[in-house]
Order: structure tokens, then C-alpha cells, then sequence
């Protein structure tokens, strides 16, 4: 067989791979707009009656399920820790990389090598200092800690690094102090880092499940994914419903990956680069 | 000029020492108390009862046990499934740029919302796989209430989460070999296996290890798929270490136990990841 045919296979096997790997996402959206006779008799993969029930039915949901509220918990709270990250993270990065303050290398080794600590490690000692502090089931207990992560702090590191001192040298001499400095020069030409930075930032809140599983009490201050899963035990054979309210849950992050999707898909390759 | 420096590490560096730092050392000293929340008149040094503990603790080794399996099946499954989704990506000649994002979608879903979804396939009266295979006249499998059935089950879904980032990076690493070698194989009348053999493999072995440590850690720490799917069950034959973890701290109330647990956890991570690393700096 000659190449080119090859090719053409090849072709035809990935792309029936990539629609395999989507297809059970358009199971979910297809089903979460069935009524409940039909999702559990699966006959047909297209509603023969359409329906937005479930998702009414979520939406009205008040005391047992407050789905608008969690919804409304995560933005905040995804919001939050992505401008918070990049304000510390930015800062930092500049003061060690740009302003090079003593003990800045010591510091960002230090900041390295806890990253290699697992997160479960962490756990039971900040639900220790999160009720010392009073802040356990308040946004602050998922916002606060987490502008302490490595990620941010050293991945604009790196970026600094590679940007000429020659800029500073000429903002110096111009009589610039170094807040107008980080202002105008340094974040402006971070633009591509910091955004890339607050992209991962956010997914990264949005889906994190076990801070919010552990730090939060009340049900009406769980995020979106810690809610939606504790209740699904509840309703767990209600597929229709459970469904929908995965719908509703991935549709930010559907968006989020269509906007920046190339962005996204390149520092994921770049993360194996590194020698 | 060094005084605004310290201001503007300030910020960063007082959340890292209170919410890095701090937890690490509380950790530390709590994995060598009694520290029960339930009963806090009896916190006190214990000495290394705590791991002393855990080495004789039956629920502790099963756990062990269930994250090894774990990762005996998720590392191996990411590395061969995603090598062949790269090698084929990269052989094609339109359209790579969006299978490349399609196969990496799934991994952008929270851990919730892929449990859902993967539970209504694998139930076994209602799901979605038992209702096709009883279409085609089988039985079903009891997929997720089967001892045999159970880890494999989480392993799949995990595959389905996660394998486009590793065919990712799996695939820019093979886009950086040059092409001039296999035309100079090809030249010397080399086959396409010899040179995936003698060429792609051995070029590819920096980023394959990246890939196994990177995998090994994430798969030593699972506790979002079997908590969404099995609970840890059925007999607690898919409960690891880090869900043992959070039952023993969180329902138990035993933070001291856990405490040390978790530096277990961290321990059998850490050996791991330099074994991993030795292997295969090794030369072939």
C-alpha cells in the first residue's frame, strides 16, 4: 500500500478517536434534555422529546440544592484566586528576578522544592490554621492560601528572566521609581505570561475539589463541583438531572477552553520540554 | 532600591510562609502527637506511635495496596495509549490542530462532572455500557460492585480524563526530532518499525520518563475518581492512601494519624520518583 493511502487512514482512525474522546460529553448534553422515561431506556441517542425540565428543576431548586448559589460561590472564588495569584506572583517574580533582592534565588529553590510536596500533605494542618483563624466555610479558606502556590511565582520568574536589563537601565535613568517601573514596563510586557498564568489559575479553582470538600461546611457555600457531586449521591440514578447540573458546570470552562484554546493546548505542550 | 524589593516579596512571601511553610511544619509535628478533634483534652506527644501505627494497620497496606494498583495501570495505560495517539496525530497531514484540542477536552472537566458522567455508564442496572451490552444480547457487567472490575473501571475513566495531556506532550516532543534522520534511514533502506525502534524511542526517552514520573506522582495521589465512582469500595478495594487519609482526619477526626500518613504518602512518592528517575537515566 502506497503512503498516501496510509495517510488517509490515519487520518480517518484519528479522527474517529477525537470524536470518541468528545462523544461522551454530547451523551451528557443530549440526555440532560430527555425526560427521565428516556434516559434510562437509552433506545434512541437523540431526544425523541425534547425537554428542558431538568434544568428547570435545578434552577428552582432553593434549600437543598442551591445550584445558582454554588455557581455563583465559584465564580467568586475562581475570580478571586486568579487576581490574587497574579497580583502576588507578579510582584514577587519582579522583586526577585528584576529588582534581584538578596536571597531571591535561595528563596525561589525553597518555593520549588515545596512544590514537590503533595497537596494531601497539607491538608489536615491547614484545616488546623483555617479554624484558628476562623476563616473555615468562608471564601477566605479557598482564596487566601491559595496565592501562596509555586506555579505562578516561578513560571513569571522565568519569564523576567529571559526579558533584557537594559529596560530597567533606561527606566532608571529616566527617574522612574520601581512601582512605576513594575506598572508600566514589567506588566505590560508579562502580558502573554500573565495571561496564560490566569487561564490555568482559574480552571485550576474551578475544578479543585478537595479544598472546598474539606474546608467548607454549610451547603450553601460548597463551589460548584464539591455541590453537584455530593449531590449526586443523593439523586444518583436520576441521570437526567444529575446530568444537566454537569452541564450547567462545564459550560464556563467550555468557553473558557474555546477562547483559549491554542494557549492552553501549547503551555501543555511546553510543560514536557524542560530538560 | 533593596527595601521596595522586600515590600513588593512581601505579599507572596508572608502567604507562603503561613499557608506553605507553616503547614508543613504543623504537619511534621502533628504526625508525632495524639491530636484528636474529638477529644482534644487528650492531645499529647506520642513519639512514633503514629506511624508505628500505620505499619501494622490492615485498612493502611490495603490502601497501599489499592494505590499501587492504581498506578501500575494508570502509567503504563497514559504512556502506550497517549505514544499512540501522538505517533498518529503526528503522521497526519490536515487537521492535527483539531484533534490535538479535542482529545485534550476532556482533561479541562472537573473530577465532579467526570464522575457523574462515567458512573451513569458504568452503573449496572441503569448505565449506559451494561444497556448496550444487554442490547447485543449479554449479560452486563457488574463494572463498579465487582472486586475484579472496580479498579479497572476508575483506571479507564482516568485514562479517558487525563491521556491528552500526555499525548501532547508526548507529540511536541516528537515534532522536535529533526526529520533529516529519517531520511537518512530511509536512505539506508531502514523499515518505519526499525526507526520508530532506533530513532523515535530513544530520542523520545527524556520525555517518556518526564511522563512516567509526572503520571506515577498524580496516580499515587488518586482520590477524586474512586471517591466519585466507588467510594473507595467495593470492600475497600479502591480506597487509597490519600482517601484513607481524609477519612481518618476528616471523619474520624484523628489528625495526628493522619498527619503521619500523609508524610507515608509523601515518602513512598519521593522513593518512587528517584527510582523512577535512576531507571531510566540509565543507559539502554
Amino acid at each position: 500500500m502506497n503512503r498516501s493511502v496510509w495517510k488517509t487512514i490515519n487520518g480517518t482512525i484519528m479522527r474517529t478517536v477525537a470524536t470518541l474522546m468528545i462523544l461522551p460529553l454530547f451523551l451528557m448534553l443530549l440526555t440532560s434534555m430527555k425526560p427521565e422515561a428516556e434516559v434510562l431506556n437509552p433506545e434512541n441517542v437523540v431526544p425523541r422529546v425534547w425537554t428542558l425540565s431538568n434544568y428547570q428543576q435545578i434552577l428552582g431548586w432553593a434549600e437543598e440544592a442551591p445550584f445558582g448559589r454554588w455557581f455563583s460561590n465559584s465564580v467568586f472564588i475562581s475570580s478571586a484566586v486568579t487576581l490574587g495569584v497574579i497580583v502576588f506572583s507578579a510582584m514577587g517574580a519582579f522583586a526577585i528576578k528584576r529588582l534581584r533582592v538578596p536571597g531571591g534565588r535561595q528563596f525561589l529553590g525553597l518555593i520549588i522544592g515545596s512544590m514537590m510536596v503533595p497537596g494531601q500533605l497539607f491538608l489536615v494542618p491547614l484545616y488546623l490554621i483555617l479554624s484558628k483563624l476562623h476563616w473555615l466555610d468562608t471564601p477566605a479558606a479557598l482564596i487566601v492560601p491559595a496565592t501562596a502556590g509555586g506555579f505562578g511565582i516561578y513560571m513569571l520568574s522565568q519569564f523576567m528572566e529571559d526579558m533584557p536589563p537594559a529596560i530597567e537601565e533606561a527606566a532608571l535613568i529616566d527617574g522612574c521609581s520601581p512601582a512605576q517601573m513594575f506598572l508600566h514596563q514589567t506588566l505590560p510586557l508579562c502580558a502573554p505570561a500573565i495571561s496564560t498564568l490566569a487561564v490555568f489559575t482559574f480552571i485550576g479553582s474551578w475544578n479543585d475539589f478537595m479544598g472546598p470538600l474539606v474546608f467548607m461546611d454549610s451547603v450553601r457555600n460548597y463551589t460548584l463541583p464539591v455541590g453537584i457531586a455530593l449531590y449526586q449521591t443523593s439523586y444518583y440514578t436520576e441521570y437526567g438531572l444529575t446530568l444537566a447540573t454537569s452541564v450547567l458546570a462545564v459550560t464556563p470552562l467550555l468557553v473558557i477552553f474555546a477562547l483559549f484554546q491554542r494557549q492552553i493546548v501549547s503551555s501543555m505542550a511546553a510543560s514536557g520540554l524542560k530538560d | 532600591m533593596q527595601r521596595t524589593g522586600f515590600l513588593f516579596l512581601a505579599p507572596y512571601a508572608v502567604s507562603f510562609a503561613i499557608f506553605v511553610i507553616l503547614p508543613i511544619v504543623v504537619s511534621f509535628v502533628l504526625s508525632f502527637m495524639r491530636f484528636d478533634l474529638t477529644a482534644q483534652s487528650s492531645a499529647g506527644f506520642v513519639g512514633l506511635d503514629n506511624y508505628k501505627e500505620a505499619l501494622h494497620d490492615n485498612y493502611f497496606w490495603s490502601a497501599v495496596k489499592a494505590t499501587l494498583l492504581f498506578a501500575a495501570m494508570i502509567v503504563p495505560g497514559l504512556l502506550v495509549i497517549g505514544l499512540s495517539m501522538a505517533l498518529g496525530i503526528n503522521a497526519m497531514a490536515r487537521g492535527r490542530a483539531a484533534v490535538r484540542a479535542l482529545v485534550f477536552l476532556p482533561g479541562m472537566l472537573n473530577i465532579a462532572v467526570t464522575g457523574i458522567l462515567w458512573q451513569w455508564f458504568f452503573n449496572g442496572e441503569f448505565g449506559l455500557f451494561n444497556f448496550a451490552l444487554k442490547h447485543f444480547g449479554s449479560q452486563g457487567q457488574p463494572w463498579l460492585s465487582d472486586k475484579a472490575f472496580a479498579m479497572p473501571s476508575i483506571v479507564l475513566m482516568s485514562v479517558w480524563w487525563t491521556v491528552g495531556g500526555t499525548a501532547i506532550i508526548l507529540l511536541t516532543a516528537l515534532q522536535q526530532i529533526p526529520g533529516m534522520y529519517f531520511e537518512a534511514a530511509a536512505l539506508d533502506g531502514a523499515s518505519t518499525m526499525r526507526m520508530f525502534r532506533h530513532i523515535t524511542l530513544p530520542l523520545l526517552k527524556p520525555v517518556m520518563s518526564f511522563v512516567v514520573v509526572t503520571t506515577s506522582i498524580a496516580g499515587f495521589q488518586m482520590f477524586g475518581q474512586a471517591f466519585m465512582l466507588t467510594r473507595g469500595g467495593p470492600e475497600l478495594s479502591t480506597r487509597g492512601v490519600a482517601q484513607y487519609i481524609y477519612e481518618t482526619a476528616f471523619n474520624s477526626y484523628r489528625m495526628g494519624y493522619g498527619a503521619a500518613m500523609s508524610w507515608l504518602l509523601f515518602a513512598l512518592i519521593s522513593v518512587f520518583g528517584i527510582f523512577q528517575i535512576r531507571m531510566m537515566r540509565r543507559p539502554a
